[in-house]
């Protein structure tokens, strides 16, 4: 089943052309990892799926339906859709548990046990239930992408969107993240995430999307991206890279 | 020359604590009224729509390009005589007055709320675009974001300010002696001149002053530090 659908998609700012004539389509349970040169367009287009950019044409099919025009049914729609930010974000004068807690009794309306409970199991999940009382500002980045992790799941959305999730991170934290995200990819969740680390997209990515100059340079399995990629910019950004 | 310090707390002090209890009064209501002020004022500003953007802007600037006690005058004096001017436009016959301490109040709404604005106003520009962007991506519209993730900790970050702002207006109460509030100044000035003890009087005053507003300025740095640590 297809989950998502971005046809033709542009985006401007100004006079420049950041992406141009983006087409993807995401299937459900289908981990797709963008890879590419910075500005290149991957966060771009990343942000335009859950219209934190307005796309400058073209279509974005969320379940078939063009979410670009929903005016101010935007935010139902980005309740199925999780984000998880570069820089973590997290509230910081909440602790760990009401961070994850929050959208879920504000947005859902579940009583305030209820969501302890899923927070607290999602805290689990993430490894971070022994800080569940501590403020972001006392935990290491890696820590704080965990939590925000678990924050996005806590709305229980159908897709994810990662934005370098480990970019910010100390070398030696990046793994933690990265195995959370492998766990979420065992358990089916659709995922869609720009990042440099190409050993997660070997082994996790069902696709790979290499960006370049705003469009999409190529598309296809990682073993055939990075075992024989098709193109000659991706081969110069991978023999860069690796 | 003698000073009888004595006498003068005897006859002024009990006078005076009256006096406080006006300057408490005005306070609490000035700022109260003056800080829902400065937040209309405040989300105005970062509206969207730049005639109201513009409408404000020129507001703030006439309020913070005046007196306080020049608008304190205004209101007092000026603004009766102009309801009762558009009144008679409608051919009614009114005498409208206000109280002193009524004007006391709004002119210190009015006046502190400008400058409070622009306090609340780059506390809320100084908070963390991802924090936005973390609110908006969770499902929560523009609105709940600006009244859910950004207002609260942009006022957390102001606190120490509100708090001088309010021990500067602690002092400023004493501008309303000149518009018939029965404050701490016109208390001491009248007690002055009937007694002669001038010296002692207005020492007292002074004295009465920093009792009120050192404690609120230590109060604020402690604050200060403690809201610097998380």
């Amino acid at each position: 089943m297809t989950l998502l659908e971005i046809k033709k998609l542009s985006k401007t700012f100004g006079d420049l052309e950041v992406l141009r004539d983006i087409n993807i389509s995401v299937e459900k349970g289908e981990v797709v990892v963008v890879i590419g040169p910075s500005g290149s367009g991957k966060s771009t287009m990343l942000r335009c799926i859950n219209l934190l950019e307005q796309p400058t044409g073209g279509e974005i099919l969320y379940q078939t339906q063009n979410v670009i025009k929903l005016g101010r049914q935007v935010a139902e729609y980005r309740r199925h859709v999780g984000m998880v930010f570069q820089k973590f974000n997290l509230f910081p004068l909440k602790t760990v548990v009401e961070n994850v807690m929050y959208a879920p009794i504000k947005l859902n309306k579940i009583s305030n046990k209820e969501a302890k409970e899923q927070a607290m199991a999602l805290l689990c999940k993430v490894g971070m239930e022994s800080k569940a009382e501590a403020h972001p500002a006392s935990l290491s980045g890696g820590q704080q992408q965990r939590v925000a992790i678990a924050r996005a799941l806590a709305m229980q959305p159908e897709m994810l969107l990662f934005d370098e999730p480990t970019s910010a991170l100390d070398p030696e934290l990046v793994g933690d993240v990265l195995e959370v995200m492998k766990q979420l990819a065992a358990e089916g969740m659709t995922m869609v995430v720009v990042t440099h680390e190409m050993g997660f997209a070997k082994d996790v990515a069902d696709r790979v999307i290499f960006m370049d100059g705003g469009y999409i340079v190529e598309e296809d399995t990682p073993e055939k991206i990075f075992t024989n990629p098709k193109n000659d910019r991706t081969r110069a950004f991978l023999a860069r890279i690796l | 020359m003698e000073f009888n310090f004595a006498r003068a707390f005897e006859k002024l002090g009990p006078s005076l604590l009256n006096g406080i209890g006006t300057v408490v009064y005005v306070t609490i209501l000035g700022f109260l009224f003056a800080f829902i002020f400065a937040m209309i004022l405040a989300v105005g500003t970062l509206s969207k729509n730049k005639l109201l953007v513009w409408i404000l802007g020129v507001f703030i600037e006439i309020i913070r390009g005046t007196p306080l006690l020049v608008q304190f005058f205004y209101i007092y004096y000026v603004v009766p005589l102009l309801l009762n001017a558009i009144a008679g436009l409608f051919g009614l016959n009114t005498n409208i007055q206000l109280e002193a301490i009524t004007c006391g109040v709004m002119g210190f709404a009015i006046n502190y709320g400008c400058y409070m604005t622009e306090v609340i106003r780059s506390a809320i520009v100084s908070i963390d675009l991802g924090q936005r962007e973390a609110g908006l991506a969770l499902g929560f519209t523009e609105k709940q974001v600006l009244f859910r993730f950004i207002i609260p900790p942009a006022l957390r970050n102001s606190i120490p300010v509100f708090g001088n702002y309010l021990v500067m207006m602690i002092k400023d109460t004493s501008l309303l002696s000149m518009i018939t509030v029965q404050e701490l100044l016109l208390r001491t000035k009248t007690f002055a001149s009937q007694t002669f003890l001038t010296v002692e009087a207005y020492t007292i005053l002074a004295l009465v002053y920093l009792v009120i507003s050192l404690p609120l300025s230590q109060l604020c740095k402690i604050l200060e530090r403690k809201l610097r640590k998380v």
